[in-house]
């Protein structure tokens, strides 16, 4: 298992080396000038250079990626051009609003997604599957903004279930979080129960459900014991991976529903051109779906019995 | 074999073969048949535009086109077909607009999906044919991409590529003119964010097809490596590259919408996006129409699309045949 996960973190690291010069070459390359960015059009040439060496910018590409690498180890990404907070406090900021929408939303989600596709796959190719199946193909369909508009608009602005905008720090957040976090089970079942519906049917058409099935048991018995423990491998792993994306947050649902976590912050950063909080952003998020992935992979080591970590 | 009695008929090439399997798909054949007559509205949307009033009919009040509306919004009405769909908050008309962006989403798509799929095959291609430190080289390079987030990756892209030296570049491209900036922009971004799922598979797939017998004919008879791998082992993954060209294009708009939405996307013309991003205050006035047109159009071209797609892939997959 020690050699198994050393072996994995190992390949991880030229991948994260990658992601960083990726970054450094998107931001500090790329993107022209950033000391035009943050000075504007004609600025003081006094200035220029001064805020240069204060940047790092006179160093040569391998000195400004050697410092870059020492940011990301010690989380210090510098401070936001917009109003000079740490970017540290930003993130520390925006961590809590996020995750009292993301991590409800995705447990929810997760529950209704497994539990409808097995009830689909227990009644497979009857009007119940197909109508299930045809309106998870509808719900795809339509842009995630449909849902947020209309739902925003139809059941806060229209029939006044819920608060339009805004958010609360501690148990009053509820009340806010309410219509966000239906709106994003809704956007991830169609998707999600697609996929689990698939695993539960391919499990189903193997063997040893034949056999469950010779020895008399009830096909519900089937399901839920045999069949059920079977998929928890790619359910868990495909919610494993999903994590990283709870902590980046929904760009979208936070800006409509004025929720102050990390999704919007980095669409306020992109806007004002605030590079160092888009480049933390970035890395962040690529370190963290790294992560993940060992921690999916360790997972379904762990699960399926089958797998030798050789 | 009875197989040799049908003389007459045409030959079975495995895209007829294939055709005919698509075809007993009635729901796939008429979402085929929308997306076609989504493609002619592309087409010809801008040809009407400019036989209305010229170029940018779509920036014009329905008062500006002569005709006889109030200012500002109108809701659907059956009075002139500009009207149709009713009018914006600020009197253009809305069908114009959607015809606008039925062009916009069809270069998204198509452009931007054809990019990502020739940098996906061509590499999924040399990846799993050479081997060795291109294999390498290429898994280290989707790993690397595909540990971005997507969305920050398509976000980070869109606002480099509008800061920075390649804009100024476009700009005085004789293309310019007929693709705006911002267009080329998403097209740009999808294409370099959206190749990894298709590079992966032709790879695997490749690396299986390689050790095939008629491909060790080949070597003996002494074809080079570019010869091999586009004529004889791409046939062989192509069904892949059209499977995953029908979702990247319905990827690639969605992405054109959210991206406009978060106003990084396309900009100074209208698109489904540009109208969604639009609809938000409006919705708050009563103003439901515009929304609900590019919501319907963008949903009607996606469900056609993920249909399609989902019947080709029965259609195609060799291992399917009966």
């Amino acid at each position: 298992m020690i050699s198994f996960l050393l072996r994995r973190i190992a390949y991880a690291v030229p991948v994260l080396l990658g992601v960083a010069f990726i970054t450094l070459l998107l931001f500090d390359v790329a993107s022209g000038d950033p000391v035009s960015i943050k000075l504007g059009k004609s600025p003081d040439p006094v200035e220029v250079e001064a805020l240069r060496i204060e940047l790092g910018l006179d160093k040569p590409l391998l000195g400004r990626y050697i410092d870059f690498l020492r940011q990301i180890v010690t989380l210090d990404f510098g401070t936001s051009w917009a109003d000079d907070t740490p970017v540290r406090e930003i993130f520390k900021r925006g961590v809590l609003p996020t995750l009292s929408l993301s991590l409800p939303a995705f447990l929810l989600g997760g529950l209704v997604s497994v539990s409808v596709s097995l009830l689909v796959a227990f009644y497979r190719g009857t009007a119940l599957d197909k109508s299930i199946t045809a309106m998870a193909i509808a719900g795809i369909s339509v842009s995630s903004l449909i849902y947020i508009l209309v739902g925003q608009w139809l059941l806060a602005d229209q029939w006044k279930l819920f608060p339009i905008w805004g958010y609360e720090y501690g148990p009053s957040a509820v009340y806010f979080l309410a219509l966000p976090i239906f709106i994003w089970v809704l956007l991830s079942v169609g998707t999600d129960v697609r996929y689990y519906r698939t695993v539960a049917l391919e499990e189903i058409g193997k063997d040893y459900v034949r056999t469950a099935r010779s020895k008399g048991l009830e096909e519900r018995h089937i399901l839920f014991t045999h069949v059920l423990k079977n998929c928890s491998v790619p359910i868990i792993t495909r919610m494993t991976i999903a994590v990283p994306f709870l902590i980046t947050g929904s760009f979208l649902l936070e800006i409509f529903f004025g929720i102050p976590g990390l999704g919007s912050t980095l669409l306020t950063a992109i806007t004002n051109s605030d590079l160092p909080v888009v480049k933390a952003f970035t890395i962040l998020g690529a370190v963290l779906y790294v992560l993940f992935n060992i921690l999916a992979d360790v997972f379904y080591a762990l699960l399926d019995p089958r797998i030798r970590l050789g | 074999m009875t197989e040799d009695a049908p003389t007459t008929q045409a030959p079975r090439t495995p895209a007829r073969e294939a055709w005919r399997r698509f075809k007993r798909n009635r729901s796939a054949v008429i979402c085929l048949a929308i997306f076609v007559a989504y493609f002619l509205v592309a087409l010809t949307g801008q040809i009407i535009e400019i036989a209305q009033a010229g170029d940018n009919t779509y920036a014009m009040t329905l008062n500006e086109l002569g005709l006889d509306f109030e200012e500002g919004a109108n809701p659907p009405s059956s009075d002139h077909w500009m009207a149709f769909f009713g009018t914006t908050s600020a009197g253009k008309s809305v069908l114009l607009r959607v015809f606008h962006g039925t062009k916009v989403a069809f270069v998204v798509g198509t452009f931007g999906a054809g990019l990502a799929v020739v940098i996906g095959m061509t590499l999924g291609l040399m990846a799993g044919f050479l081997g060795r430190w291109v294999d390498e080289v290429v898994q280290y390079l989707y790993s690397t991409i595909a540990s971005i987030p997507y969305l920050l990756l398509m976000l980070a892209l869109a606002f480099i590529i509008r800061q920075g030296p390649i804009s100024a570049w476009y700009q005085e491209r004789f293309f310019a003119d007929y693709i705006s900036l911002g267009l080329f922009n998403i097209v740009l971004v999808i294409g370099l964010t959206s190749w990894v799922t298709l590079c992966r598979l032709v790879r695997a797939e490749v690396k299986k097809v390689r050790e095939l017998e008629y491909i060790q004919a080949a070597r003996a008879l002494g074809f080079g490596d570019a010869r091999i791998m586009f004529k004889h082992v791409l046939p062989n993954v192509f069904h892949l590259v059209i499977i995953n060209f029908s979702l990247t294009f319905v990827t690639a708009i969605k992405s054109e919408v959210i991206l406009t939405f978060l106003g990084v996307g396309v900009d100074r013309e209208p698109s489904w996006g540009q109208m969604i991003a639009d609809a938000k205050s409006e919705l708050m006035q009563g103003i439901w129409w515009p929304l609900a047109a590019a919501g319907i159009a963008l949903f009607v071209l996606t469900l056609a699309v993920n249909y399609v797609g989902d019947a080709l892939r029965d259609a195609l997959d060799p291992r399917l045949t009966e």
